[in-house]
């Protein structure tokens, strides 16, 4: 029933967009000339008399065992899911692995519509669907991109939890997940949204296949985007602290950067 | 008496636009000191790990005309900095501008291509940004820099990327360090990495 609902939310709020599309393509041109740039001189770090003005600490109460969860995360990837991720990207040709990310992000386009759609953000929500439509039907299914190669539309990108923070929803306390890593309390919530939300649930996979299918694209997406994780512990000196201050930092990015007009 | 008005502003305003064309736009200043940057980087014979030493000092004597490691390394530290001795802060400095090398240098070294675009810069009062993105693997990844105004020029004092400044992300470990361990086991920690760093491109060779 649930599901129901949200499913209809999701209908409803499409109708709605496609029912004015006298807005949507001015909206898209403003989007397409003006790159949404943040502010960031808006706060003053330093007072007069070069003092560092005292910055909000993040608010991280269950630091000791989120630091247990970040050490063992980090053994369940070196010692587990990045050999598995090592042996797929060996065995899966680029090629493919490739088309199945177009594939399992085209899958998402309702989603990331329906909270576009939330954030007010038209010219974005405009360019989820065509790019849903120009992939579905001339990138088969989804599983090429010629949205983004042919006609120039990059992804936009939109969760539940950036539109609860744009809604006015402070994070709450840090929480480091096992597997997943970083999150507060709101971006947790706005994952399970998106999750339950998602159109693979819909399917009726039994779950066996629902976990083949979340299984498969999970490890599928760790050997095409960078390996963060590794990262941050080459160049940082306290890799928990890096990694909570730049998730919280980019957390924030997304969420203000995009309340701003873009044209100013 | 409206004429008066009219060129005494006329006359103020003129000497504001003289003021301000004192010194160059912080992009235009940014521009060249990014140039020489992505020229060395782009320069084969510079290339492979055999050749790290040369390119890295080069490198980093052609952007220290527009980064400022020392204002980076005080706002990194905050108000411990005026609290250690002067031949402290110059030690801290010293191997600050280490690690950020291996940090900010490393990272671009491990782009593929090194096509930045400037799109626009900001100026408020006598800090600037200056917003460019860089091109890898055909993945435009947005970088800001932030300037001070010093007595001659703009430079740089805080890489963002993607939304994650440089600075405050050191900052912030720094502190959780200091807290624990003061000033002298935070530099024995950067000395550590920095080490870390030349022995990781020792073993690659």
């Amino acid at each position: 029933m649930k599901k129901l609902c949200v499913f209809a939310c999701m209908i409803s709020a499409s109708l709605l967009a496609l029912a004015t599309p006298s807005l949507l393509p001015a909206a898209t041109e403003t989007a397409a000339v003006s790159p949404r740039i943040p502010d960031l001189l808006a706060e003053e770090e330093y007072d007069e008399e070069g003092e560092a003005v005292a910055e909000e600490e993040i608010f991280d109460p269950l630091e000791p065992w989120n630091r247990g969860v970040y050490v063992f995360n980090d053994k369940l990837y070196v010692w587990v899911l990045n050999p598995v991720r090592d042996v797929y990207k060996a065995a899966v040709p680029q090629d493919i692995r490739g088309c199945i990310g177009n594939f399992v992000s085209n899958l998402s386009a309702p989603v990331v519509l329906v909270n576009t759609l939330l954030q007010g953000r038209f010219a974005d929500a405009w360019t989820v669907m065509s790019r849903f439509g120009i992939n579905t039907v001339l990138g088969v299914y989804g599983f090429g991109d010629p949205a983004a190669s042919e006609f120039d539309m990059a992804p936009p990108s939109a969760d539940f939890g950036q539109t609860l923070g744009r809604w006015g929803a402070v994070g709450g306390p840090y929480l480091y997940w096992p597997l997943f890593g970083p999150a507060n309390v709101r971006d947790t919530v706005g994952l399970v949204a998106d999750n339950m939300a998602h159109p693979v649930n819909f399917m009726e996979l039994n779950s066996s296949e629902l976990l083949g299918y979340t299984s498969g694209t999970f490890i599928n997406r760790l050997t095409l985007v960078p390996d963060i994780q590794e990262e941050i512990k080459t160049y940082s000196l306290d890799p928990y602290v890096a990694t909570r201050q730049a998730y919280y930092d980019y957390r924030n990015s997304r969420i203000n950067g995009r309340r701003q007009p873009a044209a100013e | 008496m409206n004429n008066i008005i009219a060129i005494c502003c006329l006359i103020v305003s003129l000497a504001l636009c003289s003021l301000a064309g004192a010194v160059d736009s912080p992009m235009a200043q940014l521009k060249p000191t990014l140039k020489s940057l992505t020229d060395l980087l782009a320069d084969e014979s510079l290339k492979g790990d055999v050749h790290r030493d040369v390119r890295r000092a080069k490198i980093m004597d052609a952007i220290e005309v527009g980064f400022d490691f020392q204002e980076m390394s005080k706002r990194i530290l905050g108000k411990t900095w005026n609290e250690i001795t002067p031949a402290e802060q110059e030690r801290f400095t010293r191997e600050m501008i280490k690690l950020l090398e291996n940090i900010y240098v490393g990272k671009l070294e491990s782009y593929s291509g090194q096509q930045i675009d400037f799109l626009e810069e900001r100026v408020k009062d006598r800090r600037a940004q200056v917003s460019t993105t860089i091109d890898n693997n055909g993945v435009k990844v947005p970088v800001h820099y932030i300037l001070n105004l010093t007595d001659s020029r703009w430079m740089v004092y805080d890489i963002n990327i993607e939304g994650v400044s440089l600075v405050s992300n050191y900052r912030e470990q720094f502190k959780s360090i200091l807290r624990k361990e003061k000033f002298a086991g935070l530099i024995k920690a950067i000395e550590e990495k920095n080490r870390s760093f030349a022995e990781g491109t020792e073993a690659s060779r």
